[in-house]
């Protein structure tokens, strides 16, 4: 096993003020388990301090560093050097942002633009049903939970969406579809008429083609595809009933 | 998933490796429907010269050229693929089946034995198997899947189009593929305007021919409109395309129905 790499980062870069966008490359000796944020953390430190790029926990929970490695969206603070030169079997790395929103500048995508197809299915509990033990907190059987729990691992990163054949345009993205149904799914939410309305829409389920590369990319391992065929399958009851 | 030693395909392999089998076979999906949505069209094109013998069997005459031949066998490549992959996309969406890469295995598998099989017919020549007896097997086997899908997406929440779409897709999952066999299983029966016309005398054939036409125009149509919505951001822009293509549907929809009713 070797303990060092010679790598080549070729990072994707955007100046906004003279909204320029090139490629640069970056020759790093790595060590095997530095991740992706180690490598554009080193960047800064040792060759070019003007890179600019996201991150917030760098524990695989915020979503904040996802980008885009040879292709592939990912997070970078998942994403070792070692098992990075493994999987893609080379040493030169394209990275570039996600393409679910506007760069802001080199890695940044203005999250708060990707968001608001999120904030759009109202990713809460919007009428909440009535509390059978009051003063308790309202207790989810675990039977109920079993069928969706493993959706609610999503952290908003965005690499189904990036990853998605619908490009971004007419669809609502995977990750906002997967909001949707764990909310129909949740037993405390009563208003399941207006959310099968959004995803019966134009912009909901009819603008997924199954293409399945919601649930390959994953950080998280969800089966998103699973969540969105179960919609198409007419899982979630008739529409308008609660 | 496929994408390990046992499964490498130069050019999809990379694609595969980044964005799984699924993807790649989906974009595949799409392609193929665009080819098949174009040789339509020209297909009904090409049949309106039934009202005029000489032409049709002067056009047909085109196809003894080899390198047209092989194309025609090739032909059969998107047919078959787009319509088990079809298929496959309803057995996970609507059946809940999950075993995706059986599912892959076995639509590549199928697809190379229905390539496979037209390739030795088209080389055996006519078989002189009769019109009315293949279609009625291949109308009881297309309007079964097409019943079987039915219960499944039609009295539910989806939308009329999206529920049409998969129904013509069952239908044609049996009926596109069965149609290229036929063409070489009777080639003189196709080729010939004078037998093509006897033929389409019988009211049976017709409504087969009819049928078909109309899930073809409707399930290419609803697959273009789709495709167009996935990049177009402009709803003016979006509803103006999708306007064109139900009209130029609508008028190969109308070009064929004439051309059966009369000949």
């Amino acid at each position: 096993m070797r303990s060092r790499y010679s790598i080549t980062l070729r990072i994707k870069r955007y100046d906004p003020d003279r909204k320029r966008s090139w490629s640069q490359d970056y020759k790093l000796e790595a060590g095997r388990i530095l991740r992706f944020t180690d490598l554009f953390r080193k960047i800064n430190n040792e060759l070019d301090p003007t890179l600019a790029w996201n991150s917030s926990c760098e524990h695989a929970q915020c979503g904040t560093c996802a980008v885009k490695v040879n292709g592939k969206p990912l997070l970078a603070c998942e994403l070792l050097v070692e098992n990075a030169v493994a999987f893609f079997g080379t040493t030169l790395f394209r990275v570039e942002p996600i393409t679910i929103a506007p760069v802001v500048r080199d890695l940044i995508v203005d999250l708060e633009k990707a968001y608001e197809r999120i904030e759009k299915i109202k990713p809460y509990v919007i009428d909440p049903v009535e509390n059978p033990h009051p003063g308790n907190a309202y207790q989810v059987s675990p039977r109920d939970l079993e069928h969706y729990v493993e959706a609610t691992r999503c952290i908003n990163c965005f690499c189904c969406a990036t990853a998605c054949i619908s490009s971004h345009r007419g669809f609502m993205g995977p990750n906002a579809v997967l909001a949707s149904v764990v909310r129909i799914m949740d037993p405390r939410e009563s208003a399941k008429a207006e959310r099968l309305d959004m995803l019966y829409s134009d912009q909901g389920i009819y603008r997924c083609h199954t293409s399945m590369a919601c649930s390959f990319v994953c950080p998280k391992e969800i089966d998103v595809a699973h969540f969105i065929a179960l919609a198409k399958a007419g899982r979630f009851g008739a529409k308008g009933r609660k | 998933m496929l994408a390990g030693k046992k499964f490498q395909v130069p050019l999809f392999s990379s694609s595969a490796k980044i964005k799984g089998w699924p993807y790649v076979i989906a974009w595949c999906h799409r392609i193929s429907g665009l080819l098949l949505v174009a040789f339509v069209l020209f297909h009904i094109y090409a049949i309106q010269s039934l009202g005029f013998p000489d032409r049709y069997n002067a056009d047909m005459k085109l196809y003894d050229f080899f390198i047209l031949r092989i194309l025609e066998w090739a032909l059969s490549i998107p047919v078959i693929f787009h319509a088990l992959n079809g298929g496959r996309l309803i057995l996970y969406e609507s059946f809940g089946v999950r075993d995706d890469r059986s599912m892959i295995e076995w639509l590549f598998g199928l697809a190379i034995l229905y390539v496979a099989i037209l390739g030795i017919l088209m080389l055996m020549g006519t078989q002189s198997v009769s019109p009315f007896f293949f279609w009625l097997l291949v109308m009881a086997g297309g309007l079964s899947l097409a019943s079987g899908a039915l219960s499944k997406v039609w009295d539910r929440r989806h939308s009329l189009p999206w529920r049409l779409q998969r129904l013509t897709a069952a239908f044609l999952l049996v009926m596109l593929p069965a149609h290229m066999l036929f063409m070489h299983l009777n080639p003189s029966m196709a080729k010939d305007a004078e037998a093509v016309v006897v033929r389409l005398q019988s009211g049976f054939m017709k409504f087969v021919d009819l049928l078909l036409l109309l899930a073809l125009v409707f399930h290419g149509g609803y697959g273009l409109v789709s495709i167009a919505k996935d990049y177009l951001s402009s709803r003016a822009l979006t509803v103006g395309l999708a306007v064109l293509i139900a009209l130029t549907m609508l008028v190969a929809a109308w070009a064929g129905i004439r051309i059966t009713l009369t000949v």
